[in-house]
């Protein structure tokens, strides 16, 4: 049985009279990938702000492997590391300068941050740009080394917001790969508006909107909570694919349709409503229906009755 | 305790170390323009002021100008952009360190910036200009310099602190720094002043500070009550900004 490395107790944070958060409860498993999946201004950097000790919430509690948010902020800032949202490189440093910096700023000895460096640089491609700066790195190369500096002192749990946000799918890639090669090595809270990139890092994987919780449970799991909803595609041919697209949006068995270029992709209420569909289509130029695997998208729409804001 | 302001200082004097020439260039050049415009330039309609020539009366007061005003820009420019900007504040604030130590750094590298370049526009002035003064003011005029760099350097902390908008800056700039530090007698003598506002201009801290400053320099007085009240105030503006640091940090 893991214990848990994070924990949030009805953790409620207001700006005036906006709830960020609303009794946020959670718990995190030492060792384990967590995603929370969210849209925009769902609360997600809230959140983290929270359990860094960069804010302070409005009510409720928040630990770190058993510390308290509010009493021991320092002791908890000795062993997270956090990739905010934003570009916080010093770009008046060099790469490793930047994670020099860092560990000094963690009190590290210089004959061991030396060297820690070294693999770190490394391990993130980056130590042939070491002596370079910032500015001169592309986005996905500024991005793994906030995550270098992030990890220059081995903290035990590492809080990424949205890490890939803005980064092409090529460098998006990359990092996922180095996030999953950290695995198991310690506790990672990643937050991100990517149903892939959740799906394809995560162990566990929790969906808020509006500052709440709305689901929480593994990839196949949430999937699961589609009882019954199935998502088919519909190939059209010629141009016939915009006005089935409105006929068929207006059927109640209908609960989300989009339609891109020739294809349309319908959600159904249930299974046995593909009679239905097909009898609406009579005499239509159908190519091909097909049965699509269930997305996170699919779960996130149902649970939040939205596609997910970018 | 200090460790974290020690490292982030550090950083900033690596950045000043490797700009440092465009940077003394460009502090130098505007005080230089006004001693030559006005030093020499009017000197002859100006004649002697408390009996030194125009050109001695205002050197200090260009020396002393440029470390404050160094100081304060340093801060507040510094302190504004490593927290709305460049975000490296919050980098700093989720390592062990704390929000004092922070602060504590950015009003000594503030205070550095103010030193140097003061010394560099001293040196240029000594120079290329025939502005003499005994070695022994020089200890009496830094009992000035450094304490007034450093309320400068903990004012500019207090502004970088509270403004969020460059645009707010520039105009506190305009109308509260510049003015209180040319309203304090550094192109003229305080006895211009009608007699009614004498009073008040000498509770301004600038007014100790220039005043005090030149006549250290120049003369040698040592004005113990003016160098107090600079002392006070930049240990005043110093307990200020920790606070309002910490305030602004805590949300
Ligand atoms: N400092 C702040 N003051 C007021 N409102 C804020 C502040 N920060 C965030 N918000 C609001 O709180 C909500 C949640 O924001 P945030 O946590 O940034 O969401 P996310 O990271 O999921 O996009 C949003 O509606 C946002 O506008
Ligand atoms: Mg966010």
């Amino acid at each position: 049985m893991p214990t848990a490395s994070i924990i949030t107790h009805s953790l409620t944070k207001l700006y005036g009279s906006l709830t960020a958060l609303d009794s946020f409860d959670l718990e995190v498993d030492q060792g384990s990938i967590f995603g929370m999946l969210g849209p925009n201004g769902a609360g997600k950097t809230t959140l983290i702000r929270i359990l860094t000790t960069l804010m302070r919430q409005s009510s409720g509690d928040a630990s770190i492997e058993g510390l308290d948010t509010l009493r021991s902020g320092r002791e908890i800032r000795c062993m997270i590391g956090v990739v905010s949202q934003e570009n916080s490189l010093d770009r008046y440093l060099t790469a490793r300068e930047n994670l020099e910096l860092h560990a000094r700023l963690h009190g590290m000895d210089k004959r061991l941050y030396k060297q820690r460096i070294d693999e770190l640089l490394e391990l993130m491609g980056l130590a042939g740009r070491q002596k370079d700066f910032p500015d001169t790195f592309s986005g996905g190369m500024q991005r793994r080394l906030v995550i270098a500096r992030a990890l220059v002192h081995q903290p035990r749990v590492l809080f990424l917001d949205e890490p890939t946000t803005g980064l092409d799918p090529q460098s998006r890639r990359v990092v996922w790969e180095y996030v999953r090669s950290m695995a198991g090595s310690m506790t990672i809270f990643l937050t991100t508006h990517y149903l892939e990139e959740a799906e394809q890092l995560c162990d566990r994987i929790a969906i808020m909107d509006h500052g709440r919780l709305i689901a929480i449970g593994s990839t196949q799991e949430l999937k699961d909570r589609l009882s019954g909803a199935t998502v088919y595609e519909i190939e059209f041919a010629g141009q016939e694919a915009d006005r089935y697209t409105t006929l068929l949006g207006s059927m109640p068995c209908v609960v989300n349709i989009r339609r891109l270029g020739g294809k349309v992709t319908v959600t159904l209420e249930c299974w046995e409503c593909l009679s239905e569909i097909v009898t609406a289509l009579n005499g239509a130029p159908v190519r091909r229906i097909s049965l699509q695997e269930r997305t996170l998208e699919d779960v996130f729409i149902s649970l939040t009755g939205d596609k997910v804001r970018e | 305790m200090l460790r974290g302001s020690l490292a982030i200082w550090q950083r900033d004097m690596l950045v000043l170390r490797r700009n440092m020439v465009s940077e003394l260039v460009a502090v130098v050049a505007y005080p230089l323009t006004i001693y030559l415009a006005f030093g020499i330039g009017m000197q002859g309609y100006i004649g002697l002021v408390e009996g030194v020539p125009y050109s001695l009366f205002i050197a200090p007061g260009l020396i002393t100008m440029t470390a404050v005003s160094a100081a304060y820009n340093e801060s507040v420019w510094s302190l504004w952009f490593h927290r709305r900007v460049q975000f490296t504040v919050e980098s700093y604030r989720v390592t062990p360190i704390t929000v004092s130590e922070i602060v504590i750094a950015k009003i000594l590298t503030g205070f550095t910036h103010g030193i140097i370049k003061g010394c560099a526009v001293g040196l240029v002035i000594f120079a290329i200009t025939p502005f003499r003064f005994p070695l022994e003011h020089l200890l009496h005029y830094l009992l000035f310099l450094i304490p007034g760099s450093a309320f400068f350097s903990c004012a500019g902390v207090i502004s970088g602190t509270i403004m969020d908008k460059p645009e707010t800056i520039g105009k506190v700039e305009a109308v509260l720094v510049m003015p209180l530090i040319f309203m304090s007698g550094l192109f003229f003598p305080l006895s211009s002043y009608p007699q009614s506002v004498i009073f008040w201009v000498r509770l301004l801290p600038t007014t100790a500070l220039f005043e005090g400053a030149r006549k250290a320099l120049v003369a040698g007085d040592m004005m113990t009550l003016s160098v107090l009240q600079v002392l006070l105030s930049a240990l005043l503006t110093f307990a200020a900004s920790v606070y309002i640091f910490r305030f602004k940090m805590s949300e």
